[in-house]
């Protein structure tokens, strides 16, 4: 009997235990036998310079060095760790003007920590010593840090592909006037009463998973290339690392290992092609990498930054007559996600609110910093800071109620989404904004915190957003699953559906087990990928949704071929069967019943009688599969209350109080979502507070460290008050809508006006450290 | 570099071998004796993943700590948490509680932990706090993992737990 139901319930994530108790393997605690240790060495001295001249030679005398690779004793072909090139048609990717611009060891230093060249030890102790014997001659190039220095007409080009160091505009093709939207926004514009005008500054955020990038790499003898690696991409990875290494993907066995954070920064491949590429030069030895923090920081992919202008006009009476938005974004030295963000970051603008007409125009240009890419949000947080806040500007100008402001004028069901064409399918934001106002105390504290004098200055910030669950149509939305039933009546579900510890492969097993009406400790989960077909990767929020999507099919094919056994054993109508409780039952007599184990079972274990020539069953082992291609994207929507108190003396920020209202559809695990949003308002926080990436004149980067880059911690965290609204999703699997990538979007523009109001200052730059604090009260 | 011969107490057992004297004790667990239960985050000490208990008291980032210090020592890492497939309620309280994501701070956290607990059986949420600073978690906000101290300080009150590590603190 099994009467539980798993769906809506707090269940523990499945891994929990094994991370508590230290045995969970991530790619660093791997140890196999033979295994020597690979360092990249990269260029920290320079931004932007040529090697003139590269000397492995002493390096290579190091007693225990096996081996030591330059450019030239590797691939020569040319990648784009992004994987935007899987997710789009051929035709709409050069349309984009995706460019493939990296090398595995480089002769062109286009920012600090690009990699020159591989080391290859028998521990890593020599080989971090070898590294140290590596005599690299360069010629240094002009350090350009931001869009306007990189295009200027005299700057050197990056790539002749790309004129000017623009990595990217909306193509004209697609968007006459490199801007999408509608309506005649200068039109529009003119007709307003009031305009609002402001350049917004975003920063360099970085993901900061704890797990460092690591990975384990053996081209082993039967010339299979093995890679072990916690990407969020393991599908992805593998066919562009077996095109890199001209190898049929048969023979890429990744593996994909415990995941120790990833927020968009394994979105791709990170250093797997330097990896791979040392193990293929020590054929039968594996070659574990582990970069350092400080490694992980200057090499791997961060927010976008960029400055955001945005002009908004209204009528007296709140009407956004139009908008004029442009997002110039600097992508770093790769291409890698330059189309990808500056095309979305619009998406979340023009998706939010009933504008009479609306331009955005998105780029991306070079720089000599470490490349730009996905980072969780993809685009909604920057977008955040600057729309909300020039929509708190006109509210206070025309002394409208922010919350009624946003209540009257956001997007909801049937309005077109953020994918212009394709309306919203739900929408419960109105009751999101009632039910934060009430829990932060919205009308009072609004009013009681007015004109402050004192030197602690509080005050009260809202904020909403819409997101996507999965990116269906604008990229390929695919996930394929596979159950197998055992002999026994329990059930293997397979699938490649990443798990970042946000707890994905938990909820699609309480999905898996309240749909086929099993427990869930008797549902395995099996992430191999050799053995589970395609899913396009973690990104987009869209785990959950689209899995999930593909769980229920697969599960329902398990039940109509339980049914059409049973059917054909009981001599009943399939339309008169039902699986209830394990077993499959006639409706008209519940006598006429057969469990799911004997059908499980008599399909496996199916003897033929000699003397009749009759079975004891169907034959066959039951396996339900689905090729899952969802029909809509479900966006959630959500908004932030945040109570802040500012010390004037000091220009210190304290948030007190967050309250995230997510409009999350039906919530699979409460527990979960929950920690999607508190983990997301961390990260979020930071941005609008404390974190950046900074570098010096020169392009050297001055905080790649814990110390140096300062993130939140527990005594600076507020207390956060979480509410889920239930208002399930007409189209979505079970109602549900996603949370992940909503995490770290609204409590940056609730914080921001919360600052606003508590000083009546809007502060444009992100983050709003103390020193700029200091420097707007005293100008 | 100068070797010495020592012997390290991990999680009750002895382990002895020839450390280099510029080991740190991450990298011995880690590497020679292959216990990968303790995790790099920094290796200085930034984020306190790699953070274990001496004497079933003292937090220390294994990362800052040369292997020929711990000489003589009782280390505990989350490895020795459980015993006979019985999980200490610490590491109860985090599976419960929903305080574990990606899981990679999760080793430093608990022995964290463990140390707070060690020092204030009764800490107050402004004491858990502070007592976790140090530690860095990407993932939770720290929301969670502050709710889970203070279940597991109540479970240990109520329970008579026995003490981290069984060590003789």
């Amino acid at each position: 009997m099994n009467t539980q139901t798993y769906v809506g319930k707090s269940v523990p994530k499945l891994d929990a235990r094994e991370k508590a108790t230290g045995q969970a393997i991530y790619a660093a605690d791997l140890n196999l036998p033979g295994m020597l240790y690979g360092k990249i060495v990269r260029c920290l001295d320079f931004a932007h310079a040529k090697v003139l001249k590269l000397d492995l030679s002493e390096a290579a005398k190091v007693p225990g060095v096996v081996k030591v690779l330059g450019p030239k004793d590797v691939t020569q072909k040319r990648y784009n760790s992004g994987v935007l090139d899987l997710m789009v048609p051929e035709a709409l990717g050069e349309m984009l003007g995706d460019i493939e611009d990296q090398h595995i060891f480089t002769d062109y230093v286009r920012h600090q920590g690009d990699a020159i060249c591989g080391i290859i030890a028998e521990s890593e102790e020599i080989a971090e010593i070898a590294a140290q014997k590596v005599k690299v001659f360069y010629e240094a190039l002009p350090a350009y840090l931001t869009a306007e220095e990189s295009s200027h007409p005299d700057a050197i080009q990056f790539d002749a592909r790309k004129p000017g160091n623009r990595a990217f505009q909306l193509p004209e093709q697609m968007f006459p006037g490199n801007g999408y939207g509608w309506g005649d926004v200068d039109a529009e514009m003119a007709k307003a009463d009031m305009v609002f005008e402001e350049t917004f500054t975003l920063p360099k955020v970085k993901q900061c998973q704890m797990e460092t990038h690591s990975y384990v790499a053996l081209l082993d003898q039967s010339g299979r290339l093995n890679c072990w690696t916690s990407t969020q991409m393991p599908k992805c990875v593998q066919p562009k690392l077996a095109r890199l290494f001209d190898l049929p993907i048969s023979r890429v066995n990744l593996v994909q290992t415990t995941i120790g954070g990833g927020f968009g920064v394994r979105l791709g491949m990170v250093c797997e092609p330097e990896t791979c590429a040392m193990a293929m030069a020590v054929p039968g030895r594996p070659v574990k990498v582990q970069l350092t923090r400080e490694e992980d920081w200057l090499a791997s992919e961060s927010r976008h930054p960029g400055k955001y202008w945005m002009k908004l006009g209204v009528k007296m009476d709140g009407t956004p007559v139009a908008l004029d938005a442009r997002f110039m974004a600097s992508t770093g030295a790769y291409f890698t996600h330059a189309s990808g963000v500056p095309f979305t970051t619009g998406s979340w603008l023009t998706g939010m609110y009933k504008y009479g007409a609306v331009r955005y125009k998105g780029e991306a240009y070079f720089t000599n910093q470490a490349p730009s890419g996905a980072f969780r949000g993809y685009g909604n947080p920057q977008t955040n800071f600057a729309l909300e806040q020039i929509v708190d500007r006109a509210c206070n100008a025309l002394n409208i109620d922010p919350v009624e402001w946003r209540k009257k004028w956001h997007k909801g069901a049937g309005d077109d989404g953020w994918c212009i064409g394709v309306p919203y399918s739900s929408c419960a934001l109105d009751e999101c904004l009632d039910r934060g106002a009430k829990a932060i105390g919205w009308k009072e504290k609004r009013a009681k915190y007015a004109n402050q004098t004192g030197v602690m200055r509080r005050g009260v910030g809202v904020s909403v957003m819409n997101h996507t669950s999965g990116a269906m149509p604008m990229l390929l939305e695919h996930t394929t699953c596979t159950i197998k039933m055992n002999e026994d009546g329990s059930a293997v579900l397979t699938l490649s559906c990443s798990d970042l510890g946000q707890g994905s492969h938990t909820v699609l097993k309480q999905i898996a087990a309240d749909t086929l009406g099993m427990p869930m400790d008797e549902i395995h989960i099996l992430n191999n990928m050799d053995a589970a077909g395609f899913d396009i990767g973690s990104h987009a929020s869209r785990t959950t949704y689209v899995g999930g999507g593909a769980v229920i099919k697969a599960c329902e094919d398990v039940k109509r071929q339980l049914i059409e056994r049973a059917s054909i054993r009981l001599g009943v109508d399939k339309e008169d069967l039902e699986l209830k409780d394990r077993q499959v039952i006639a409706r008209s007599d519940a006598s006429k019943k057969l469990s799911v184990k004997e059908i499980c079972h008599s399909g496996v274990y199916n003897f033929t009688n000699p003397a009749n020539g009759e079975t004891n069953g169907v034959p066959g082992q039951i396996q339900g599969y689905a090729s899952h291609f969802p029909a809509h994207n479900s966006p959630p929507f959500g908004a932030c209350f945040a109570e802040v108190e500012v010390d004037t003396e000091t220009g210190e920020v304290k948030v007190l109080e967050l309250v995230i209202a997510h409009d999350i559809g039906r919530a699979i695990n409460p527990m979960a979502v929950q920690g999607q949003l508190e983990g997301g308002a961390h990260q979020a926080l930071g941005m609008v507070l404390t974190e950046e990436t900074r570098y010096n004149d020169m392009g050297l980067c001055r905080n790649n460290s814990f110390t140096d880059y300062k993130m939140l911690g527990p005594v600076d965290m507020p207390r956060i008050t979480t509410i889920l609204v239930e208002q399930p999703d007409p189209i979505a699997p079970m109602g549900l809508k996603s949370v992940g990538e909503a995490g770290p979007v609204n409590p940056v523009g609730a914080t921001a006006n919360a600052i606003s109001h508590a000083l009546g200052i809007m502060f444009t730059e992100a983050p709003i450290t103390p020193e700029r604090v200091l420097k707007a009260l005293n100008p | 570099m100068k070797t010495k011969m020592i012997t390290l107490c991990v999680n009750g057992k002895d382990h002895r071998f020839e450390a280099p004297v510029n080991r740190t004790l991450l990298q011995a667990l880690r590497d020679d004796l292959k216990l990968t239960d303790t995790k790099y985050g920094c290796g200085t000490g930034e984020c306190g993943g790699c953070t274990v208990l001496m004497d079933g008291k003292d937090n220390v980032c294994s990362c800052l700590t040369l292997a020929v210090e711990a000489e003589g020592r009782h280390i505990t890492t989350v490895g020795g948490m459980t015993r006979e497939g019985e999980l200490h309620p610490i590491q109860i309280a985090f599976i419960e509680l929903g305080a574990i994501q990606c899981g990679y701070c999760t080793p430093g956290m608990i022995m964290k932990t463990a140390g707070i607990l060690a020092d204030n059986p009764n800490p107050t949420e402004e004491e858990i706090r502070k007592g976790l600073d140090g530690n860095i978690c990407r993932c939770t906000g720290y929301e969670k993992i502050v709710l889970a101290v203070r279940r597991a300080s109540e479970m240990m009150d109520t329970a008579q737990t026995r003490k981290v590590g069984g060590m003789s603190a």
